[in-house]
């Protein structure tokens, strides 16, 4: 049962097409790697899935219901979340409003709810918080969670943006160039969370990476984009041998070495 | 009533190109320091003010050297232009240095307020030393260029109204095309213009380039003001009398010419003044024919507020721009 | 310095034996003197001392009502100028609700308006409309003036009528970015003044650059609210629930949302904020508090006209607001209080001061530098240097703070239990 379905999606910025069409089926409880070298429009395909960009073409539908053009804030209530290749967190927010804020489509209090202090808003209140702590003790920044985001350091702001991710309690899950920057403890730590994460939370991952080694261990399916086409894909022992992913990483002439 | 439209045409072109000109010159100092610093110099109307103020003082020191009977008007106008427009080019770089390079990196938010206070200490400033030395501070400049020019458009075409002229009007004009024409060679062919151009498209690969980004800034600013201030001039000598609040109207207006042109196209903000200088005076002379009297020239201000309001909001990127996407 | 602060602050009898004496001596000072500024100054300066000292909220606030509702007013009621502090007491109230809502607009949700001062225009001239003739000039049905009485209800109009046109002004205007909203509002701002200005042709509604005049005082029970000190009472109670509202939405999932778009709009969106509605919600919320404010003025002047409605009054709001603290709700109270104190008495009161000087031969400061036309000068610094040295304000906002122990100690006595709260799970 595929949990995203990419059909033909194509993204054109003036002349320069990003992204062209792209297919990719992703099944549920995967973790599916997107792999290629910059600038080949991967994150442009998650702009895309996500609704910061509006395909120029295709389709995007998740669990058989069509999702493309839909804006950002609806695609998040549909249950899909992400985290940034350029960290965006809430800067000067504390750690733990950065997680409450990620529950923000599962609470049902408003106005009056939290004018009058009504009864059902406190409740809900009282169990985001506990809820939203939980997430915090699973990437182990519970002990920070007065802090504010940016006084934090990068390793933890990372897990802090997936936290929050997961917070939104989506279905699935973009992680872009999650380990960007970490050193290999770090990527470790971080391997282990997306792979417990995918099974604990019933998730389904698609992530942006270029630590090969992170994308060879954990994924079971990748996706090779150059030049906004796809141009391989299946498992990562296939992808690895694969002469053209070879011959866009490093060019034609790591292919007499390969 | 349609009589009426085509009958006030030709005054409306003269005023309109006149007030255009004055609209499309201050444009340009916003649409320079916004292509360069993403910042709107909310600061730049009082820019302009200053420069009408100091070229109003140099006038009455002139006229009363009695300069003004041994040397030609044009030839004082010009030493006062350049003169003030020097001083505005400097209070320019000095406002950058001061109050926005600390904050280069700060949120924008904070820098607008910045500029904001600038523009109110401006206006104060300027109010209290003009009421220090003349008791008020409405200041009428000496008369210079009074001569009046009648057009007689009617024997055109029958329909045309006869239309007035101030000869100042022929000046202002002069003097806006050369500094458009100028500035216009300055960017587009000489090696500073290209450095400001680099600088205004993406900053960090033009200082990789080895351009200096703070003196390119600095220049910019420098010219910006220098033109505000020298139009500042101008208009003291069209319109005859000054306030320290004139640069808040008109302030509003030029941005609305330059974002009507395109932010950051400095050949869009002529155009966009010109425009905007021509729907305000055909609507100050029309306005009332148009709504049958509900609506009186009162209203002008309020039409170009409107025209702002509906350009920043169905086409920010103007006439000639192009729309900026942010990297997600 | 600091430690000795601390420590003190820590003794709580001692501090609060100290406070006590302050107000005490404070209050003396006003009830005495003929027109102590000083002591007048000094005795609200005690609830930003209240502010800092260490004892529980709730305490706190009892405090803070004691002395304003009870202790200011009696001790200023025994001189002659009973009437100008509590007049000075009446607009910093009025203030510190606008600024309140202006607060929610900038400080929480980021969003520059440099108009907001159109809100209150409309508040004020809705009042001003419909309980003097005016309103008989255009409307077809009902008997004009309407009485005082109707003001409780048009406090609740003009909240109503802020909010609807907060909605109008922010649909259009708020898909624009940063920069460009400050210049729409302040178009918007500039546009309701001129409006205002020229109403009087072909009908005249707002009686145009004259103004309207003799508005009724507020009735309740057959008593007309004319003085400042009756005034004061409805603004403080206006200003306490402002307050409480204002602290409610903090703390809530709006309150969040709002930081959320001001701090990243792209991250706020991806977390499932919708941008527009909850930028709308701030205006409205904001404009609201506007126009309630604007009836309360339009009530206490009994007479309004364009000049108290310029960008010039945005503006000071705008001070207010920098000044005490971006998004920090006692900041802002501080910071318009403060303005406006500085407005209304010291200036004047340091003018007065320098001209009994200059005529007395020992300075003398020409009538162009007096301090009480310095307005523009004297803001156009503090919002200077603020944003060079200080843009967090005098009051920096805090986050709200969660307990550490009290979550570890509730989350591992849930772990027997399923989780609440378990809703979007498919």
């Amino acid at each position: 049962m595929n949990l995203l379905e990419i059909k033909g999606l194509t993204k054109n910025f003036g002349g320069l097409a990003a992204v062209s069409n792209v297919n990719l089926n992703v099944p549920k409880n995967s973790i599916t790697a997107v792999i290629g070298p910059n600038g080949a429009g991967k994150t442009t395909l998650f702009n895309m899935v996500t609704g910061v960009y509006k395909p120029s073409a295709g389709d995007i539908l998740l669990n058989g219901e069509p999702i493309t053009g839909l804006k950002p804030h609806a695609v998040a209530r549909k249950g899909i979340a992400r985290t940034f290749q350029n960290i965006r967190l809430f800067d000067s927010l504390s750690v733990m409003e950065n997680v409450l804020i990620g529950m923000h489509s599962r609470l049902k209090s408003n106005f009056f709810g939290a004018v009058f202090q009504l009864p059902g808003t406190r409740r809900e209140e009282e169990a985001a918080q506990m809820e939203a702590f939980e997430l915090l003790q699973y990437v182990g920044l519970d002990g920070l969670l007065n802090e504010p985001a940016t006084n934090l350091p990068y390793g933890a702001q990372r897990r802090l943006e997936i936290a929050r991710a997961l917070a939104v309690k989506p279905k699935l899950l973009l992680l872009d160039e999650p380990a960007a920057g970490m050193n290999p403890k770090e990527t470790k730590e971080l391997t282990d969370l997306i792979r417990n994460m995918c099974g604990e939370k019933d998730l389904t991952i698609i992530l942006i990476e270029h630590d090969m080694k992170l994308v060879m261990e954990i994924s079971n399916h990748i996706a090779v984009l150059d030049h906004g086409e796809n141009i391989a894909e299946g498992k990562p022992v296939e992808i690895r041998n694969n002469p053209r992913v070879i011959e866009a990483y490093l060019g034609k002439g790591a292919l007499a070495y390969a | 009533m349609l009589t009426d439209l085509i009958g006030t045409l030709p005054q409306v072109l003269i005023d309109g190109l006149t007030l255009g000109a004055i609209y499309a010159v201050v444009a340009i100092g916003y649409t320079m320091v916004y292509g360069i610093l993403e910042l709107i110099n909310f600061a730049h109307g009082e820019i302009f003010m200053t420069g009408a103020f100091i070229g109003t003082s140099l006038l009455f020191l002139f006229t009363g050297q009695g300069w003004i009977h041994t040397l030609p008007a044009i030839l004082i106008l010009l030493l006062a232009i350049i003169a003030a427009s020097i001083c505005t080019g400097v209070l320019g770089i000095g406002i950058e240095r001061v109050a926005y390079r600390p904050l280069r990196n700060a949120p924008k938010l904070i820098t607008l307020i910045t500029a904001i206070g600038i523009s109110f200490l401006l206006q104060d400033i300027v109010r209290f030393i003009a009421e220090l030395k003349k008791g008020t501070y409405i200041i009428n400049g000496p008369n210079l260029f009074n001569g009046q020019i009648h057009i007689k458009a009617s024997s055109l075409w029958p329909e045309f109204h006869d239309a007035t002229l101030k000869s100042s009007f022929l000046v202002v004009l002069l003097v806006s095309i050369v500094m458009l024409a100028v500035l216009d060679i300055f960017v587009n062919r000489t090696k500073w213009g290209m450095a400001m151009r680099a600088v205004a498209q993406d900053r960090e690969t033009a200082s990789l380039m080895s351009v200096n980004v703070n003196k390119v800034i600095a220049i910019t600013f420098f010219i910006g003001s220098a033109l505000g201030g020298a139009t500042g001039v101008l208009f003291a000598v069209q319109y005859g009398t000054i306030d320290p609040y004139i640069g808040y109207t008109l302030g509003i207006k030029a941005f609305t010419a330059a974002v009507l042109g395109g932010i950051g196209n400095i050949r869009g903000s002529m155009a966009g003044g010109l425009i905007l200088g021509l729907i305000e005076m055909f609507a100050a002379a029309n306005l009332s024919g148009l709504t049958g009297g509900v609506f009186g020239s009162e209203y002008k201000d309020v039409f170009a507020f409107i025209l702002l309001i509906i350009v920043l909001i169905f086409k920010p990127e103007g006439l000639f721009g192009k729309a900026a996407a942010e990297k997600v | 310095m600091g430690k000795y602060w601390i420590a003190f602050v820590a003794n709580k009898s001692l501090s609060g034996g100290l406070f006590l004496l302050y107000v005490i001596v404070t209050s003396i000072g006003i009830y005495l003197s003929q027109k102590s500024i000083v002591s007048f100054l000094l005795l609200l300066a005690s609830l930003l001392i209240l502010y800092f000292l260490q004892f529980p909220d709730k305490v706190k606030w009892a405090a803070a009502l004691v002395i304003l509702g009870v202790v200011l007013p009696f001790a200023a009621s025994h001189g002659q100028s009973y009437q100008s502090y509590m007049d000075v007491a009446v607009m910093v109230g009025i203030y510190v609700a606008m600024a309140l809502g202006l607060n929610i607009v900038v400080g929480m949700a980021g969003l520059l308006d440099l108009g907001f001062i159109a809100f209150f225009a409309l508040g004020a001239y809705t009042y001003g409309i419909f309980t003097t003739s005016q309103a008989s000039h255009f409307m077809p049905f009902g008997h004009y003036p309407l009485s005082g009485a109707s003001f409780w209800m048009f406090i609740l109009i003009g909240c109503l009528f802020g909010a609807l046109f907060g909605v109008l002004l922010g649909i259009p205007v708020l898909r624009v970015k940063g920069d460009y909203l400050a210049m729409v509002t302040l178009g918007f701002g500039e546009i309701v003044r001129i409006v205002f200005n020229n109403l009087d042709k072909p009908i005249n509604i707002t009686n145009g650059a004259m103004g309207i005049s003799s508005i009724a005082p507020p009735e309740l029970f057959g008593i007309r609210f004319i003085y400042p000190s009756q005034f004061y009472y409805v603004v403080l109670v206006l200003l306490l629930i402002v307050i409480y509202m204002v602290r409610r939405l903090e703390r809530s999932k709006m309150g969040r949302a709002w930081k959320a778009v001001r701090e990243n709009e792209i991250a706020a969106q991806a977390m499932g904020i919708p941008l527009v509605k909850t930028k709308l919600a701030a205006f409205a919320i904001g404009a609201s508090f506007s126009g309630a404010m604007g009836v309360v003025f339009a009530a206490k002047q009994a007479f309004v006209d364009p000049t108290s409605f310029t960008y010039l009054e945005s503006t000071t709001i705008l001070v207010m607001v920098l000044l005490g603290g971006m998004g920090s709700v006692p900041g802002v109270i501080l910071g318009a209080s403060i303005i406006t104190i500085l407005n209304l008495q010291v200036l004047t009161e340091v003018t007065n001061w320098l001209n009994q000087l200059s005529m007395s031969g020992v300075l003398k400061i020409p009538d162009a530098l007096s301090p009480a036309k310095m307005q523009r000068f004297i803001f156009g610094l503090l919002l200077i240097v603020f944003a060079l040295y200080r843009s967090k304000g005098l009051l920096p906002a805090k986050n709200m703070h969660y307990d550490l122990e009290k979550l570890a100690r509730r989350t591992h006595s849930m772990d027997a239990v399923p989780a609440a709260g378990e809703t979007n799970k498919g």
